[in-house]
């Protein structure tokens, strides 16, 4: 009886951990990237992990973006870290930020562009086969990428307004050279998330949004 | 048989137990969240639409002058207001601009203080005041209708007259004089302003607000007015 109970439960740990394996092995993570910093902010902050083996958590509060803010722009770097043992993309999908009112801070009033794509460490995977693209239009850095419209408005050469959907904003080959379960700390590649808001005489409220970052199979390219 | 012995079962259970643990401590994720938030108060500013205009002075002028998109700070000396000058009005036209995130309420409060002591100084109702034609133009200039609480130009006809008891000269329109702001009160207002446009945008409502005085026989002296623009978003 014990003997049955024994390999009863041998055989159920062996598939639970078969199961695990094929879910969870090293195939792809998205992470905190390191401390995010934000610049020009009126009573604003951003909060979110600096160690690069925690989850990407972040809140951003870019404070008052009215004429009462004089600084020329609000802006907010977010480090994301990737991990992969095969080709990738990183997906973006946005809610809230659907204001009626079109004086209120809208999608396209939010500067949104990626950069600064690196190494995170020794472990990380250089491919020469392949290269990591940044997808249009967001290979910039909005905060130096501002014009006015023609309705006065100030618009980037990249916004939240770009987003549609889930919308692929980076692709690359195999990010980790390492096929490790466990996330380290010199194992992947960062890029910048880059976010800007330039105050303006926007419709008196308060505004949120929520972006999801997605890490998945991407097309299949060599390494 | 020991307390804690290893029976099958209970290896098993650990077994299991420990693989749960092994799986979830994996710390690896395909998603990750940034929230994100931004707050727009109520915004309103005055300051200065440009150069003060004086007519009708006999010596006097502009001390201080107005230097458009700066803090509204103007000084004016308007002169003689005795019978020696010979010219109808002395008029100082000094340009105002608002901007606004939100619908706005410009008040004013005036004193008038004389070294006169009869009633024949000049006093707040021989000061006509009277806000002009309103603009609202430029890129990102939100159009709307305003309300003018004034009468506007003070030293039209149609504001103004010789009383003809006391045959002084009398701002006798709504609003036309500053004894109807010797306490704060409304002369104009409105929706919002500025569409959603950079500070840097120069634009904004403008309108000038006229001040005049008829020389008369007044009372031999020197009289200083002080008037206080506060714009609001109720």
């Amino acid at each position: 009886m014990q003997l049955r109970l024994f390999t009863f439960s041998f055989v159920i740990v062996v598939s639970f951990l078969a199961a695990a394996q094929t879910t969870s092995a090293q195939a792809l993570d998205i992470s905190s990237g390191g401390l995010p910093t934000i610049t020009g902010a009126v009573s604003g902050s951003v909060t979110g992990s600096g160690n690069v083996r925690n989850d990407l958590v972040v809140t951003i509060n870019f404070g008052e973006v009215s004429p009462l803010n004089t600084n020329s722009i609000v802006k907010v770097v977010v480090p994301i870290a990737l991990r992969s043992n095969q080709p990738y993309q990183v997906s973006v999908t946005m809610s809230g930020l659907s204001n009626a009112n079109a004086q209120a801070v809208q999608a396209s009033d939010v500067g949104f562009g990626v950069q600064n794509l690196q190494l995170l460490g020794g472990a990380g995977k250089v491919c020469t086969q392949s290269t990591h693209i940044v997808q249009a239009p967001f290979n910039n850095d909005p905060a130096f990428s501002t014009s006015i419209g023609a309705n006065g408005r100030v618009q980037y050469a990249s916004s939240l307004g770009n987003l549609s959907g889930s919308t692929v904003i980076l692709t690359g080959p195999q990010l980790s050279k390492n096929n490790n379960n466990n996330r380290q700390g010199s194992d992947g590649w960062t890029f910048d998330a880059i976010f800007t808001l330039t105050p303006q005489f926007f419709a008196p409220g308060v505004s949120s949004a929520t972006l999801i970052f997605t890490i998945s199979a991407g097309p299949n390219v060599p390494c | 048989m020991p307390l804690y012995s290893i029976t099958p079962v209970r290896l098993s259970l650990l077994i299991i137990l420990l693989a749960v643990g092994a799986v979830s401590c994996l710390g690896q994720s395909t998603t990750g969240t940034v929230t994100m938030s931004a707050t727009v108060s109520k915004f309103v500013e005055i300051n200065s639409g440009g150069a003060v205009t004086l007519t009708g002075n006999s010596g006097g002028g502009v001390t201080t002058d107005g230097v458009a998109n700066s803090p509204l700070a103007v000084s004016i000396n308007l002169g003689e207001l005795g019978p020696s000058n010979t010219n109808s009005f002395v008029t100082a036209q000094v340009p105002l601009k608002l901007r606004s995130n939100a619908a706005y309420v410009l008040s004013m409060v005036a004193t008038v203080t004389s070294s006169g002591t009869t009633a024949s100084r000049i006093g707040a109702a021989d000061v006509g005041f009277g806000l002009g034609t309103i603009s609202r133009t430029g890129l990102g200039v939100n159009a709307g209708a305003d309300t003018n609480a004034t009468s506007g130009d003070p030293t039209l006809a149609a504001n103004g007259s010789v009383n003809g008891t006391t045959g002084r000269y009398e701002f006798t329109a709504v609003r036309s004089n500053l004894s109807a702001f010797s306490s704060s009160t409304t002369a104009l207002s409105g929706p919002i302003i500025m569409n959603a446009v950079p500070r840097s945008n120069a634009n904004g409502l403008t309108v000038p607000a006229f001040f005049a005085v008829k020389p008369q026989f007044f009372e031999n002296g020197t009289t200083t007015i002080s008037v206080t623009f506060t714009v609001t978003a109720p």
